[in-house]
């Protein structure tokens, strides 16, 4: 299979609470539909390497950081970054990219429909069935004309996901995506995302705190270790194939 | 292109969904600047007005001289043609220029003091037309009073002589054609043609006037006036006129002392009000500013979320700036409104205690638009600053508060 993402000892630090955070990355290679999953403990580092992969958080450093989109061309993302190639980095996330955030980050002002159309527009794609019919697969068909607030959680997490899949993007990002639901509801919406993404032959890559969840799901993991470095004064999180 | 519509649709949106808390800015930011129209409306309407009563009132304008002089036409034409100079007409000798008026409405003979007049003469500012005849005359309202009489009735004008040891009198029927405000004058005073007033010191002295068939010695010599009454353009040109006619060995009378006054009260009440109003508009300024700048922090979430979707940096700062454009442009309205009510209601119930024949509280289009341009100014300027923030830090950043 084709590598999606190639990592090389990418490094990003940050300062939580006076206590100094590193996330290391020696070296990971995702290839195309991969479903991989980031397991450990909270503020281990799951989110920043998310946000990295996502485009949305820029790394403090990196020997190789680069990503070959299926069907689109390879871009550098470490040189991009370093020279604060914004723009560019919009166009690849928005055309490759859908994310899910833990709350599911839908824009309150736009109805379900607006909010899972919105990736669509912006990539002129055509107004296609698209939207009815990953929404019907998704369960929320009867949703489509309400604003986010009259919706439950689980359902809102599904809008999230359609909008995220909407403009068919080949990777799929998702942060801990059913952390705030009860493990059916849980289940439910994780069995009908890894249904789509399967059959979109789609990448996937999510983080989780539940291993038997992740156990459940079949995903590949990144093992993920932590040491206090620098008299304990830094700690550092590493992910490794 | 697109991602400008789609950011002017998606602000609109949430600037409608977020209705309460968008009526509060725009109350917030009218609320500011209301006071601020209000106290300018009120310096216009007051302060200007006054002082530009005291300024342009011809009372402090008038230029005269003080005893007897002599000025020709020529001189007096000069004069006439001078930039600062608004209006200047002869006067003859005082003693001269004296006529008895008797209505029919009233038993009363009225000595009144006759002053030439022309078009364009401050005094009579409110009057259209001014007499061009012998036979026309405009009264003072005193003088209109005590002969009872009222605009187009005639009145007998005579004049009394001693000639060739007989004593004579001349009569002439006179029309009214209207009469002055009462605070033009407070003495007994006909307006009349500069004619008719220089044939009544010609019969006076014993000289003849043709046109009104009145006999006398034949007159020869050039007419030279012994006073004149001037009014400079502006209260600003006195002085210099002044200080010109003192040259020629005229002694002069003019306010200047209260003219000194006048422009002291109005650089005075000018300094005062500015500091006033750089004041307001500095504390509107950050005011506006501080609530805008608060509220793009408020939406950097969302805005992170634009971000994540894929639209551009500079997209994302279009967002609060069309934002605050709708706050500004509402919050003007309905300070603009708020204004009218208020100028409405000082001017129906304060204007008329005061006495105060034009408005006390008034504003012009262009005061208007001009508080329009800086609310915009300020709106848009503390937008772009707080768009330029959201627009800068890494989506992430804002992500994880959602």
């Amino acid at each position: 299979m084709t590598i999606v993402y190639s990592l090389k000892n990418v490094v990003k630090e940050r300062l939580i609470d006076g206590v100094g955070f590193r996330l290391v990355v020696p070296e990971i290679q995702i290839r195309a539909q991969e479903n991989i999953a980031l397991v450990g403990h909270s503020g281990c580092g799951k989110s920043t390497l998310l946000d990295m992969l996502a485009l949305i958080m820029r790394p403090d450093s990196c020997e190789e950081f680069s990503l070959h989109p299926v069907n689109g061309n390879s871009d550098d993302l470490g040189k991009l970054w370093e020279r604060d190639k914004q723009s560019k980095l919009s166009q690849i996330r928005k055309q490759h990219i859908g994310y899910v955030m833990q709350s599911g980050g839908l824009l309150p002002y736009l109805t379900v429909r607006e909010n899972i159309e919105l990736p669509r527009r912006l990539l002129k794609l055509p107004d296609d069935d698209s939207i009815d019919s990953i929404s019907r697969v998704l369960g929320i068909d009867r949703q489509l004309d309400k604003l986010p607030g009259l919706l439950s959680a689980g359902e809102r997490q599904r809008a999230a996901f359609a909008r995220a899949l909407s403009h068919r993007p080949s990777i799929l990002i998702a942060d801990e995506p059913t952390s705030a639901l009860d493990p059916i509801t849980a289940q439910k919406i994780m069995a009908v995302v890894m249904e789509v993404i399967r059959g979109l032959k789609i990448t996937l890559i999510t983080a989780s705190h539940d291993w038997a969840h992740v156990y459940k799901m079949e995903l590949r993991t990144l093992k993920q270790e932590a040491e206090a470095i620098e008299g304990g004064k830094v700690y550092q999180s590493r992910f490794t194939d | 292109m697109a991602q400008i519509t789609d950011i002017l649709r998606l602000s609109f949106r949430d600037y409608s969904h977020e209705w309460r808390m968008s009526g509060c800015f725009i109350l917030a930011l009218s609320s500011v600047l209301a006071p601020m129209m209000i106290l300018f409306g009120l310096k216009f309407g007051i302060v200007t007005t006054m002082v530009n009563e005291l300024v342009e009132n011809p009372a402090n304008r008038e230029i005269r001289p003080i005893g007897s002089g002599r000025y020709d036409d020529a001189w007096i034409d000069a004069y006439r043609n001078r930039e600062e100079v608004e209006f200047i007409i002869p006067k003859t000798r005082a003693l001269a220029a004296t006529i008895q008026l008797k209505s029919d409405t009233s038993k009363r003979i009225l000595s009144t003091e006759l002053l030439a007049t022309a078009p364009g003469d401050p005094l009579l500012s409110d009057i259209s037309s001014v007499p061009q005849d012998y036979y026309q005359v405009i009264l003072s309202q005193g003088a209109a009073n005590k002969l009872n009489v009222k605009p187009g009735d005639q009145i007998d004008a005579s004049l009394a002589r001693q000639f060739d040891g007989k004593r004579e009198r001349v009569h002439l029927f006179l029309t009214v054609m209207d009469i002055a405000d009462a605070t033009v004058t407070t003495r007994n005073v006909a307006f009349v043609n500069l004619d008719l007033l220089i044939a009544t010191e010609q019969f006076k002295d014993g000289r003849q006037v043709p046109e009104l068939g009145w006999a006398g010695n034949s007159d020869e010599s050039a007419r030279v006036y012994p006073s004149f009454r001037m009014y400079a353009k502006s209260i600003h040109d006195v002085q210099n006129l002044v200080a010109e006619l003192e040259k020629t060995g005229a002694r002069i009378k003019a306010n200047v002392a209260e003219i000194t006054t006048v422009k002291s009260i109005d650089q005075n009440l000018s300094v005062i009000y500015w500091i006033i109003a750089c004041v307001g508009a500095l504390g509107f300024s950050f005011s506006l500013g501080a609530s805008l700048w608060a509220n793009v922090d408020r939406k950097r979430k969302e805005l992170s979320v634009l971000r994540l979707i894929g639209f551009k940096s500079g997209r994302i700062v279009l967002f609060p700036v069309l934002q605050s454009c709708y706050t500004a442009l509402l919050g003007w309205l309905l300070a603009v409104l708020v204004y009218l009510a208020f100028e409405y209601l000082i001017n129906f119930f304060l204007a008329p205690r005061l006495n105060l024949d034009q408005a006390l509280c008034y504003l012009l289009t262009e005061h208007f638009l001009w508080a329009l341009a800086l609310t915009m100014v300020v709106a848009v300027s503390a937008a772009i600053m707080g768009g330029l923030r959201a627009a800068g830090i890494e989506p992430s950043d804002g992500l994880r508060e959602i």
